[in-house]
């Protein structure tokens, strides 16, 4: 065993997993932050419908919902998925001294770091971006914005998803310790798995369809030109064929997440383990046969419309499916409510109230009236936005005192959670009435008579914002100043909990040979954990 | 595989290295590039900065790959995983090109007439197409040849096949560089209308690909050369023989989609 770097080198070189998992963590929590912080201007500007510029003016407010949706969608979410969960876990919980390529896992992260720089110049450089975070054709092509920053950033991020993709179905297939079978890997290995999936198969049509932006703009292609017999649709459907499984790259860890936290809290083996791997697996397939949802209005042909229809609502039964195993677990389990288990319940809450709307958006005769307005803001901030980045924040805390060995402060976190939840759920509903009554989204000012709206949004929206900024501040003062934490706190069956806290440079002394799953709670006390 | 036996992963993995700077170097390179079209095209900087940072970025990239590999070679043992990996990269490339094709089979059904009337005559040129099919698939079978020798551990064997294999490719390349140079001269550039945009995008996005594949087999000749290939280390070899033969299968489609289908001028 080597002797352990120390200082900068030992981070910047670093080629260890959960090192970069933790570089992950802090550059998306970077992104997270812009993004909490150009929400609330967008949210002040809303609070006078009457008076013209409150802070920022019509063009950057474009400017600012574009890199607030790139920021969080983009930067914030997959990266602290795919990057900072799967690296810092999937090794632990299947049992490997590392992934498969620990070179190529930190150029995925330097790749990540160019992208996320190129995306900031889009903010602050002349011809920034106001396209939208989708830069839809005509307008990214015509418009004053400078296309080039959108389309290398989604270059760059790409190629540190596809190598990242690469590297860990390859770890999962080749690297899982003796015993290890796939019907004992963890649902958040499951979830990840069908993550990286779809981001392999994804990535690379996002970014055949920005390529073309270019090609377009820079040397005079006609793709999406219609004045030279291209067409503007074809970028959409380029786009939502990643666009939509976008959405579930997210919540599939998400979801595996959940699981394991609800089984630890309530100390119960999950509730139908294969039939949640087969809805992780069936989301992650159909999850490709839904994107034309997006282009209801856009003109497509009605045949495909009614298909895609359907396609879209069945995602909505292996959803129901995970949505009632979670609730068949909780069932007569012992619950403990702690401030993962709370967020892991205020998930499942908001992901309800999201995921029934989904289902309504996905008719098209419902889609029709609301597509593109407000309700359509309102149910993608239920259901992905802010449920998803909440529970990311459960998970956070559930691994803390593993990847950091300190325990962080349990009553701010409990605090925080109450106030974003409240916040969140307060904050977003005025826009389904709003949308309900057919205001388009995506402009500065809205009439006049929405103006009580609007101020109720804004004042819960800075409520959220101010709790996730005590989570983010528990994090930060617990990670330095928490109490020491036991390598095995929750008392939890799973493989990563077998190990001290943190774990040492080598993860296992020696490779575990597994014996059961990781939810086998329920057994008489005193029986051994598996691996040893 | 055979750990399915006892039900787990068997790939024994020698954590073997902490600190690496090639990442970081290659990730620099990589960043330079779009900077450097930016320095141009967006800031409208002098040209000599643009050419200047793509001149790093280049040396960058090239210094940090072959200090990665060269690391990686140095190792005593191959596990092997690229093997794996080389399939499940193979997959995303399926879905790039399949990207491309969807968009223009979109583009082509809504066309009244595929290619579109302002086509120029002779386009596209099909003989030249299928010389170029000879080229690229018999090349694969050489290396298909080369593959076989290394296994057999016959090194001689091996650079004489790998070298028909590198030839046979730039072949097709040169075939390919001669082929766009004649269609411009004809006046079939790549925004005279959807065909031609397409045209030179796909058949672009396999030559950019035929390139990557010579670099392996240059990379592989340089490797053998200096004794640092053997029966013993295979992997690259095998990973490199996996991407040629997906080249080689996705010019197939090109040719089908790109070159027969609109030979037959549907609609004019």
């Amino acid at each position: 065993m080597a002797e352990q770097p120390t200082g900068l080198r030992s981070w910047i070189f670093t080629t260890d997993h959960k090192k970069i998992g933790v570089m992950y963590l802090v550059t998306a929590l970077v992104f997270f932050v812009v993004g909490l912080l150009l929400a609330a201007v967008m949210r002040t500007e809303n609070l006078d419908m009457a008076r013209k510029t409150i802070i920022i003016g019509p063009y950057l407010y474009n400017v600012f919902f574009t890199i607030h949706g790139a920021a969080m969608v983009l930067f914030w979410m997959i990266p602290v998925l795919l990057g900072f969960f799967a690296n810092y876990m999937i090794p632990l919980m299947i049992g490997a001294h590392d992934v498969a390529f620990p070179r190529l896992n930190a150029l995925s992260y330097w790749f990540y770091v160019g992208s996320g720089l190129i995306a900031v110049c889009g903010l602050i450089l002349p011809g920034r971006l106001d396209i939208g975070w989708t830069g839809y054709a005509p307008y990214s092509l015509v418009g004053g914005a400078n296309t080039a920053f959108y389309v290398f950033a989604v270059h760059l991020l790409g190629a540190s998803s596809i190598s990242g993709a690469v590297n860990f179905i390859t770890t999962i297939i080749t690297l899982r310790a003796p015993g290890m079978t796939w019907g004992r890997l963890n649902l958040t290995v499951w979830g990840l798995l069908g993550a990286f999936i779809i981001q392999l198969v994804g990535v690379p049509v996002l970014a055949a369809a920005v390529t073309l932006l270019l090609f377009d703009k820079y040397l005079g292609t006609s793709f999406y030109n219609a004045f030279k017999g291209g067409n503007p649709l074809l970028y959409e459907h380029l786009f939502w064929f990643y666009g939509h499984p976008a959405v579930y790259v997210v919540a599939l860890p998400v979801f595996g997440i959940v699981s394991d936290i609800i089984a630890t809290f309530a100390r119960k083996k999950i509730f139908g383990y294969t039939s949640m791997v087969i809805a992780i697996m069936l989301i992650t397939v159909v999850g490709f046969e839904t994107w034309v949802h997006h282009l209801f209005v856009a003109g497509t042909l009605n045949w495909s419309r009614v298909v895609f229809m359907w396609a879209t609502i069945f995602i909505g039964v292996p959803t129901g499916i995970k949505i009632f195993n979670w609730l068949a677990t909780l069932h007569k389990g012992s619950i403990e409510l702690t401030a993962p288990m709370l967020y892991a319940l205020g998930f499942i809450s908001l992901f309800t109230i999201g995921g029934v709307t989904g289902v309504a958006n996905g008719l098209v005769g419902f889609d029709i009236s609301v597509h593109d307005t407000h309700w359509i803001v309102a149910h993608f901030h239920y259901v992905l936005a802010i449920s998803m980045s909440m529970l990311i924040m459960g998970g956070i805390y559930y691994w803390f005192p593993k990847f950091t060995g300190k325990m962080y402060n349990e009553k701010l976190a409990k605090f925080a959670f109450w106030l974003t939840l409240i916040g969140a759920m307060v904050a977003f509903f005025p826009q389904f009435i709003i949308g309900y009554d057919g205001i388009p989204r995506r402009y500065w000012k809205l009439p006049v008579e929405y103006t009580p709206h609007m101020r109720i949004a804004a004042i819960f929206s800075y409520i959220a914002i101010i709790g996730f900024f005590l989570t983010l501040y528990n994090f930060l003062h617990s990670a330095m100043k928490g109490k020491p934490a036991s390598s095995n706190p929750w008392n939890s069956k799973s493989l990563e909990w077998q190990i001290p806290s943190p774990p040492p440079f080598y993860n296992f002394e020696k490779i575990p040979v597994i014996t059961e799953g990781p939810y086998e709670y329920g057994k008489p006390e005193g029986e051994a954990p598996k691996g040893h | 595989m055979e750990n399915v036996a006892h039900g787990g992963a068997q790939a024994v993995h020698h954590h073997e290295v902490e600190l690496s700077i090639w990442p970081l170097i290659v990730g620099i390179g990589a960043f330079l590039v779009p900077i450097s079209f930016m320095v141009h095209f967006s800031w409208e900087a002098p040209s000599t900065f643009a050419l200047l940072g793509a001149g790093v970025a280049v040396v960058l990239l090239l210094v940090g790959l072959f200090g990665w590999v060269n690391e990686v070679h140095a190792k005593k043992e191959e596990v092997g995983l690229s093997k794996v990996a080389i399939v499940v990269f193979i997959i995303s490339e399926v879905a790039l090109f399949g990207g491309l094709f969807g968009g223009y089979f979109y583009t082509m059904l809504l066309s009244p007439s595929w290619p579109p009337v302002s086509t120029p005559e002779g386009v596209p040129p099909i003989e030249l197409a299928l010389l170029l099919t000879f080229f690229l698939v018999t090349s694969s079978a050489w290396m298909h040849m080369a593959e076989t020798k290394l296994e057999h551990g016959d090194m001689g064997g091996f650079k004489t096949w790998l070298s028909v294999t590198f030839l046979f490719g730039l072949a097709f390349l040169v075939g390919m560089a001669y082929e766009w140079n004649h269609l411009i001269g004809d006046g079939f550039n790549i925004s005279v209308n959807t065909y031609g945009t397409f045209f030179y995008t796909i058949t672009g996005f396999h030559g950019s690909h035929v390139i990557v594949g010579l670099a392996l087999q240059a990379f592989l000749m340089i490797l053998a050369l200096g004794g640092k290939i053997s029966k013993k280390k295979q992997t690259l070899t095998k990973v490199t023989g996996l991407y040629w033969h997906f080249v080689d299968i996705v010019w197939l489609l090109v040719l089908s989609m790109i070159y027969v289908i609109p030979y037959f001028k549907v609609g004019q």
